[in-house]
């Protein structure tokens, strides 16, 4: 599911997480609650289900006593986020080139 | 199927995500305060101490701060909790940071004239206090401007 418009990154909440994820490196846990303003069990539900897709990978890291969880993208997910892109894009794109044929 | 309104929004969440991601690049709050402790240090310095001192322990500050500042710019943000990409960071925060180091500088010396010449006591260490405490309050928002101004 690499490449083209895809049903799994689509859904608006996801999107921008996905978004988020593809500006970083790595992102943890805490960060991305606060930026989505998302409740802890509603963002670990989307992380599963993007990371059961193979879309990204988390990891727990041991920082002054607490565990913190990191995620980022895999290049699986870089190239689906990537896709995706492109083809909002496209769709875009195709709509302002019919309004242009179509003239005023 | 999607509509290209749908589309359009989609892609202009994408965005604000992005800009926000990139809006973390920065450096840590304290090392503001650090140089701005340093700034007002400098602006005693330059009223008690050798120009010639002053003027060589301003360009190794300078030197040292733009090296590293690069440094801590390369961890790409001012908490520890995110690390930006390189792509959304951009190249040219580091160049920016000596920019506005520079433009810092030149507010100072600026502030220091206005200020000997309206008579003040001590202009030297009161342009450094007031800019001083600019930067250590204002740093990251200085940055951030900066690299707005400049699309960096």
């Amino acid at each position: 599911m690499s490449g083209g418009f895809d049903e799994l990154i689509h859904p608006s909440t996801r999107l921008t997480l996905v978004a988020t994820l593809a500006a970083t490196d790595w992102a943890e846990f805490a960060f991305l609650r606060e930026r989505l303003g998302m409740s802890d069990s509603a963002l670990s539900k989307q992380l599963a289900t993007l990371e059961g897709a193979g879309y990204l990978a988390t990891e727990r890291r041991l920082d002054g006593g607490r565990h913190r969880l990191r995620a980022r993208l895999t290049p699986e997910g870089r190239r689906a986020f990537d896709g995706h892109v492109a083809a909002l894009r496209a769709i875009v794109a195709a709509s302002s080139a019919g309004k242009d044929a179509a003239g005023p | 199927m999607v509509t290209p309104d749908e589309a359009d929004a989609a892609l202009a969440a994408v965005e604000r995500a992005r800009a926000d991601v990139a809006a973390e690049v920065g450096l840590p709050r304290g090392y503001w305060w650090g140089m701005g402790v340093a700034w007002a240090l400098f602006g005693l310095l330059a009223e008690v101490g050798d120009p010639w001192v002053t003027t060589a322990v301003t360009l190794v500050f300078g030197a040292a701060h733009s090296v590293v500042a690069s440094r801590l710019l390369d961890g790409r943000s001012r908490t520890r909790r995110v690390r930006v990409s390189a792509a959304a960071a951009g190249r040219r925060t580091a160049p920016v940071v000596v920019a506005v180091l520079l433009a810092l500088v030149a507010l100072t010396v600026a502030a220091a004239l206005a200020l000997d010449a309206d008579g003040a006591g001590r202009p030297a260490l009161a342009a450094g206090v007031a800019v001083g405490v600019l930067i250590g309050g204002g740093g990251p928002e200085i940055l951030r401007g900066a690299r707005r101004l400049l699309h960096a």
